[in-house]
């Protein structure tokens, strides 16, 4: 990765109060501080900081203007903001009253994208569908898709409806991270190919920053289907502490006498986890495969990586 | 390596319990980690015990409370997601786990209980007002407004409980109707609403001063009587006899604190006592300073006031029973009141004569005035019925707490009215209060006052309480913003009170004008217009319900114009 790549954006759009602050805290694992939950709207872009898959930076902006000042705001620095899009994720309340207005903004950023990075991916989510009844979920999540696909051309939009409180949000951004993945389909046949030399039963391949699931291996059916969640959330949790006490997580290795499992730093943009259900095996021999599938999945990365920048130069 | 693998509860487990069987299911040779996943540990049973959802739930719970600070709602799981408590488990780190038993959410009632509570929020002071409001619009119209008021405040009370059922796609499980209003209108409703609740609740609170220094002036009385043995019947007008009723107004119609009488050499005082000349005695000098409205109200700044700043108001809540025995030695009272006194009914229909009033009077509107704070419920209706075990009951429930107190007014009203002794005294003696109709001297109203300034007392500061944090939360965003604040508060709402002891004591009137203009909003306006625009939104709203909604809003306008005209 050149160092003079320029930064590109992921930008997290939509309404005041639709969930971006309390979804990019959650996904991220960033606290929010009292004083964030304002009453008015943010005004400037709220930078994360945190390496996103390699040279990404999560961008924050509320969208729909509520006064004017944040329209003339907002005008004056689109071409800033636009800029160097990679990802557009827009988040939609699906409990909003001004269904019309939301599309209104919704067009205007993707004029604004189709003008400054034509090639960015755009994502939609349909956010708290928690608060629509079960019944209806389906039909009104339908509704929207329909909607949103048709606004969004000659754009190609995925959709997906999400809510903080069940497994949608988590399987929505790990799509996302999927499919942003330069080269996923030839990390998968590798990871299936090394899983299968060490004879671990599952290998997950983790983001970087967010832990979230980007491919697994698993040899056999397991019971709980929620537990790539349920270890993103623990592993966030773990990084939040050593956070507190200016320690950086890096590895960790989980053994009693029905499994070992090992987590740890993988490529740049990923971590590793191998669960290995045979005691006997010595936790240094599955480290130590570790540490040489590492250097095979560089190189594959690295692979595409000149490529990436030349890209990005001749733009 | 093996030191790591040593079990932290390896003592404990071959403790005592080791002849339970809860905790069989673990196989002793495992070594076991600290955290134990609620899975196994009650029974040796491989089926499920928690289902996935409520696990991973559990997870997401642990780890968004680590994002933001412990006070800080902003991830803390809404009520709609939590699972049923027929999935929560609750373990101890020791490894033995229970089921909850049924939800303890919200101390589910059975529907007598509902039904009571609801009967003993209602009945407020007005009780005392009734016999007076049937005596202004004439005995047999009154009665028939008894019936029809509380048959309308039952119907809009019914609206009120399901307007927040009829909101889409939000969850308005904690919803109060200001909530609902503030859904419909915006910030106008939320704010109007809040307003004439407020109408209400600093109405009531005015007439409890008026009504608390009216008491304990009396049982002041009372007490001074007894022991210094004076006799009040010569200076009073009222009948004769053991059971003596008294009439405080004789020739005048008006009720106001200073009444002047024209007799050279008897001067009425404050107190409305005869007296000769300028009487220096013990009595007068008593009276001087234990003055209804001169002296009293002030006196009871210094009980009140502080009492009303107290930060919260949990400690006056229990008292609440006090308000249930009041109401039923009143009762027992009246009930007593009538069997001795017999009843004195005549029916002149539209004229009236020196003793008795018309059936059909034209200040019927005074009457409906106080009905419809009798009646009020309205701005706590949702929250009381939303701990009844059987939800869908409510209708049901809610009818009969209505009957039950219509008939309580019925039977107070009735009674005390036919059983005014009318050959001696004029109907239209009948005060706003009751009370005030039998001398300081009979016992039994004695204790009926005792006991309901005692009441009232306690409940005073309640009133005060929610009139704050209601005030406060909206204006200032906290319930307790600073003592200056409160306290402001507390001298404005007091000084209110004290000015109407002294200047305009008649709570016939405090309670119509207030009643009338809460109910005006949330009796009538509010709950049909929000009837109407949901049933507009769905597309179901016809003409007969059109017509009648917007009747009631009209009857509502009437009801005020009412109070000011008639």
């Amino acid at each position: 990765m050149s160092s003079t790549a320029m930064k590109k954006k992921v930008l997290l759009m939509g309404k005041s109060g639709s969930g971006k602050t309390s979804m990019r805290s959650i996904i991220f694992a960033n606290y929010i501080a009292r004083d964030t939950r304002r009453l008015g709207a943010t005004i400037d872009v709220e930078h994360s900081h945190v390496r996103f898959l390699g040279n990404l930076v999560l961008n924050l902006w509320d969208c729909g203007g509520q006064d004017t000042f944040m329209e003339n705001y907002f005008t004056s620095q689109r071409d800033n903001i636009f800029r160097n899009v990679e990802v557009l994720i827009y988040v939609f309340d699906v409990e909003s009253r001004e269904l019309e207005k939301d599309m209104h903004y919704y067009q205007s950023c993707l004029e604004a994208i189709l003008q400054n990075s034509p090639d960015a991916k755009v994502f939609c989510l349909v956010h708290k569908m928690d608060l629509v009844q079960e019944d209806q979920r389906d039909l009104i999540f339908k509704e929207r898709e329909e909607d949103l696909r048709r606004l969004s051309r000659p754009l190609a939009c995925t959709c997906f409806r999400t809510s903080i409180w069940d497994e949608t949000l988590y399987k929505a951004w790990s799509s996302i991270v999927y499919q942003l993945i330069p080269n996923v389909q030839q990390l998968e046949t590798n990871l299936r190919n090394f899983a299968q030399i060490i004879e671990a039963d599952e290998v997950l391949l983790f983001e970087r920053a967010t832990f979230l699931v980007i491919s697994h291996y698993q040899c056999k059916e397991q019971r709980d289907a929620h537990r790539f969640e349920k270890i993103s959330n623990i592993i966030k949790q773990f990084k939040l502490s050593c956070s507190k006490l200016a320690a950086s997580f890096q590895s960790m290795e989980v053994r009693n006498s029905n499994f070992a499992a090992f987590i740890d730093v993988f490529t740049s943009n990923t971590y590793v986890m191998v669960i290995m259900s045979d005691p006997s095996i010595p936790s240094a021999a599955t480290l130590i495969n570790i540490r040489n599938a590492r250097k095979h999945f560089e190189k594959l990365e690295r692979l595409d990586g000149p490529k990436h920048s030349l890209t990005m130069r001749m733009r | 390596m093996e030191e790591d693998n040593k079990p932290l509860l390896d003592s404990v487990r071959r403790g005592s319990y080791t002849d339970k069987g809860s905790t069989d299911s673990l196989d002793r040779g495992a070594r076991r980690p600290f955290h134990v996943e609620h899975r196994n540990i009650v029974e040796n049973d491989p089926s499920e015990r928690v289902s996935a959802e409520a696990s991973v739930l559990s997870s997401r719970v642990h780890y968004y409370s680590r994002l933001t600070a412990a006070s800080d709602r902003l991830l803390s799981p809404p009520d709609h997601v939590i699972p049923c408590p027929e999935e929560l488990y609750v373990y101890s780190p020791l490894g033995m786990a229970f089921k909850v038993t049924g939800g303890d959410g919200g101390a589910k009632n059975p529907s007598i209980i509902t039904i009571f509570a609801i009967w003993n929020t209602m009945m407020g002071t007005s009780i005392l007002s009734i016999p007076w409001g049937i005596k202004q619009a004439g005995f047999t119209l009154g009665i028939i407004l008894l019936i029809s008021m509380g048959l309308l405040t039952l119907y809009c009370c019914l609206r009120v409980l399901k307007s927040p059922k009829s909101i889409p796609y939000i969850d308005t499980s904690d919803w109060e109707f200001p909530d609902v209003c503030k859904y419909y209108f915006g910030k106008f409703g939320q704010w109007s609403s809040l307003l004439f609740s407020m109408v209400s609740l600093i109405g009531a609170m005015v007439v409890y001063w008026v009504l608390m220094s009216n008491f304990l002036f009396n049982t002041g009385k009372f007490i001074y009587n007894y022991a210094h043995n004076v006799s009040m019947s010569d200076t009073e007008f009222g009948t004769n006899g053991s059971e003596r009723v008294i009439c405080p107004f004789p020739d005048t119609g008006d009720h106001k604190g200073n009444c002047s009488s024209g007799i050279s050499g008897l001067y009425l005082n404050n107190n409305n006592y005869y007296y000769y000349g300028n009487d220096t005695s013990d009595t007068a000098v008593f009276d001087r300073w234990w003055s209804k409205t001169n002296t009293i109200p002030f006196y009871l700044i210094i009980l009140l006031l502080p009492l009303l700043n107290f930060r919260s108001a949990s400690f006056f809540a229990r008292f609440t029973f006090l308000g249930t025995i009041s109401v039923v030695y009143l009762i027992i009272l009246v009930t007593l009141k009538a069997i001795r006194l017999g009843f004195h009914l005549e029916f002149h229909w539209l004229e009236s004569t020196q003793f008795y009033v018309p059936e059909f009077r034209l200040l019927f509107p005074q009457l409906t005035g106080v009905l419809t704070l009798a009646f009020f419920i309205h701005n706590c209706i949702i929250t009381l019925m939303k701990s009844n075990k059987h939800q869908e009951n409510n209708v049901r429930d809610l009818s009969v707490a209505y009957l039950l107190v219509g008939l309580t007014y019925l039977y107070v009203g009735v009674l005390i009215f036919a059983a005014f002794p009318s050959p001696p005294l004029s109907k239209d003696c009948i005060e706003p209060n009751f009370l005030d109709n039998f001398p300081s001297s009979d016992v039994l109203v004695f204790v009926a006052r005792t006991c309901l300034l005692f009441q009232m007392t306690t409940v005073y500061p309640l009133l005060g309480y929610l009139v704050r944090v209601q005030m406060m939360s909206q204006v200032f965003g906290k319930h307790y913003p600073s003592f200056f604040h409160v306290f402001t508060l507390n001298i404005f709402i007091v000084g209110t009170g004290v000015c109407m002891a002294k200047y305009y004591p008649n709570i016939g009137s405090i309670i119509r004008y207030s009643g009338a203009t809460c109910g005006l909003a949330l009796v009538f306006v509010f709950p049909s217009l929000v009837h109407m625009i949901s049933q507009k939104r769905r597309g179901e709203l016809s003409w007969p319900s059109a017509i009648f909604h917007s009747l009631l809003i009209v009857l509502g306008v009437a009801n005020v114009a009412g109070q000011f005209f008639m």
